[in-house]
């Protein structure tokens, strides 16, 4: 068993689990979306990045991209957040609505990388 | 297999990819003291200035935790904090003020690493050989013999990209004062990964010269190079008959035996001083003057030596029939061919009993330069009149040497390289030189004879230079000649200002399209289209031949002028 294999598979899967939870629910109703666990997701995607910096395989480094993707828009999203509740000091179903489709593609860029993760074990299986 | 490109791609990334491994474990240190410091920074209940309860949202905790990292300390904001947050933020200072140290700690030593900035400047190396867009050579052992050559190819515009095992070898490299800045590689020459990382596989690359002092090195660089690349030409030095002839057996162009170099010259000069100058103008591109060496036959030559160099002049003297006494401490092999002194010939003893008053000259040929200063000076000292020929081994002792006032001094790393640099330079020199080898000494003698009395100034510099009557080296003639006019050899060195009747210069070797190669053309020979002419002469007189051969208008009338037939 490849410890750093565990702990990648771990972050990205847990990447994914909390980002569908903060993504699930009306798009537009800041109710239905916690902020924490959007704090969180951000945390755990960054985690799983560093831990696919500096590997040298193919599938590594396609790895590295997706997650990296999946940053991106998390942090978007969290600064779009954070801009209209503090600066405007008040968060519009409309804003809202783009945080949680900004968070959705992350998800999509989480979901590619557990699917390539799972294609790579079933190929080792092999 | 990996193809060309991917193969540099591979090499090139591997290193930096293995030092960010190194960042990762203080990454995700900062990562995770800076979530948990901003969660708790989030969850823990403050109050307003009134006394309401307050919750920081993410980005005041962001902010704080930020400057608190930085050791900034922007204060309580925006609320003084509650006793709670001031637990927190106590555990917050010093975790990720400590993550911090980690981290830039971990950064700072993986940029001290030796290892990292030796990958980091080859890697350097690598990309500025990839960006070469220019013929280049690659240079391995970079000693007294490299650091001459690479200046000599400097200055006929060739670049060179240098590798040698020794750092303090690639620092001087480093650091020499040329035209260009040179690619450099720390790295064992004979291993085949560094002469693909230095470009032996670049459309641009010319050659391999292989000049390390040891010869299962330049062995092995040789074959690698005719492996891995056999269209390039392969110069290498050697240092034994054995090794010579097994870099011939794999088809190596140019091997360069230093010390049998060395003997051909000494002979050369004694029996053909003529040839000796003219070869020894040619050769050198520093060297632009014409010295010939009278030496009576009268006397003999003492020769301090010891090993294979003196078996070597040994051979060669017996062979050209010049008398010689050897000093040294191993009698030589057949001791019947010559007379021998035990003694390294440091002491007046010695020298005397090997007939120094009758000698001609003295050749100080010891691989040690303290010994070598020491027999001449001693040896002139009992004779002042002696013909002084001097071995310097080290380039360190140039100095004192250039300083002896001796007759002649033999460099072997100047004698490689200038040999070298022959054959890169112009095919045509190289030509001429070996017709040189053939001609006799009076016609060599008729030659520097002609081109004293055509120079005014014995003291200006020589220089010669190689050129192809095409439309782009020598517009002038072209157009001349394709009017159907006849154009004499003679008519390139019509002086335009006429303060000489011609020129001082003289074509020393004209290959023609036919094939025909004509050494030494008389000056009524007519000019033909494609011809290549090796010209030497003052390198004043050269500079007026290359601007009006340049100029069709300037060309055809200075021709006309001095010829109102035309």
């Amino acid at each position: 068993m490849n410890t750093q294999r565990v702990w990648f598979a771990f972050f990205i899967v847990l990447a994914l689990t909390l980002n569908f939870g903060f993504f699930i629910g009306e798009i537009d109703n800041p109710l239905h979306h916690n902020s924490y666990e959007l704090f969180l997701t951000l945390v755990v995607s960054l985690i799983a990045t560093v831990l696919k910096v500096g590997d040298r395989s193919h599938m590594g480094a396609v790895l590295l991209a997706t997650s990296l993707v999946a940053d991106l828009q998390l942090i978007m999203a969290a600064t779009i957040w954070g801009y209209s509740s503090e600066v405007t000091g008040h968060v519009s179903p409309a804003v809202m609505a783009s945080i949680v489709s900004l968070a959705g593609g992350a998800m999509l860029a989480n979901l590619t990388s557990v699917v390539l993760l799972l294609s790579e074990t079933i190929q080792l299986k092999r | 297999m990996l193809e060309g490109d991917q193969y540099w791609a591979h090499s090139k990334s591997e290193p930096i990819w293995l030092l960010l491994v190194q960042l990762r474990s203080p990454l995700i240190a900062l990562i995770v003291t800076y979530s948990i410091s901003i969660l708790g920074l989030v969850l823990i209940p403050g109050e307003t200035d009134l006394g309401s309860p307050y919750y920081l949202s993410f980005l005041d905790a962001f902010y704080a935790v930020s400057y608190t990292a930085m050791t900034v300390g922007f204060g309580e904001i925006p609320y003084p904090f509650n006793q709670s947050q001031r637990l927190w933020m106590l555990l917050v200072m010093y975790s990720t003020v400590i993550a911090w140290l980690y981290a830039i700690g971990s950064i700072l030593s993986v940029f001290s690493d030796p290892a990292f900035h030796r990958i980091r400047s080859q890697n350097r190396s690598i990309s500025q050989v990839r960006s070469h867009n220019e013929p280049f050579w690659i240079l391995c052992g970079f000693d007294d013999t490299g650091f001459q050559l690479i200046q000599f190819l400097d200055q006929a515009k060739i670049r060179c990209v240098v590798v040698d095992e020794d750092p303090e070898r690639i620092d001087c490299a480093r650091l020499i004062n040329l035209s260009y800045e040179p690619a450099v590689f720390l790295s064992d020459p004979s291993e085949p990964q560094i002469l693909v990382d230095s470009g032996v596989s670049r459309p641009h690359c010319c050659g391999v010269l292989a000049l390390t002092g040891r010869d299962q090195i330049n062995l092995m660089i040789a074959t690698n190079a005719r492996v891995l690349s056999p269209r390039l030409s392969v110069y290498s030095r050697s240092n034994t008959d054995f090794s010579t002839r097994n870099l011939r057996s794999f088809g190596t162009e140019v091997v360069i035996d230093p010390n049998r170099a060395i003997v051909h010259r000494l002979v050369q000069m004694i029996r053909r001083p003529n040839t000796y100058a003219l070869h020894n103008e040619l050769i050198d591109p520093d060297f632009n003057q014409l010295s010939v060496h009278q030496l009576s036959d009268l006397g003999h030559w003492i020769i301090c030596a010891s090993g294979r160099f003196s078996e070597l002049v040994v051979e060669a003297f017996v062979r050209e029939g010049i008398p010689l006494c050897l000093v040294s401490r191993e009698p030589p092999e057949d001791p019947s061919v010559c007379d021998w002194v035990e003694g390294v010939g440091t002491e007046a003893i010695t020298l005397r009993e090997a007939g120094i008053l009758n000698a001609t000259g003295v050749i100080a040929g010891t691989t040690d330069d303290g010994d070598n200063l020491s027999i001449l000076l001693t040896a002139l000292e009992e004779k002042p009149a002696l013909f002084s020929v001097a071995r310097r081994n080290r380039s360190s002792s140039e100095l004192v040497f250039r300083h002896g006032q001796f007759n002649e001094i033999l460099r072997e790393d100047r004698v490689i390289a200038q040999e070298m640099f022959a054959r890169i330079q112009t095919p045509l020199l190289n030509q001429f030189l070996g017709h040189l080898e053939a001609m006799p000494d009076s016609l060599v003698f008729d030659i520097i004879g002609k081109m004293s009395h055509r120079r005014s100034v014995e003291q200006s510099e020589l220089d010669h230079f190689a050129l192809v009557l095409t439309a782009a080296q020598a517009p002038g003639v072209v157009e001349l000649l394709q009017k159907e006019a006849t154009i004499k050899l003679g008519d390139l060195l019509i002086d335009p200002l006429r303060e000489q009747p011609l020129l001082p210069a003289i074509c020393l070797l004209i290959a023609r399209l036919n094939a025909d190669v004509i050494p030494i053309p008389g000056d009524e020979l007519d000019l033909v289209l494609g011809d290549q002419l090796l010209l030497w002469g003052e390198a004043e007189a050269l500079n007026r031949i290359k601007f009006f051969i340049g100029r069709p208008d300037l060309f055809e009338a200075n021709i006309k002028e001095s010829d109102p037939l035309l």
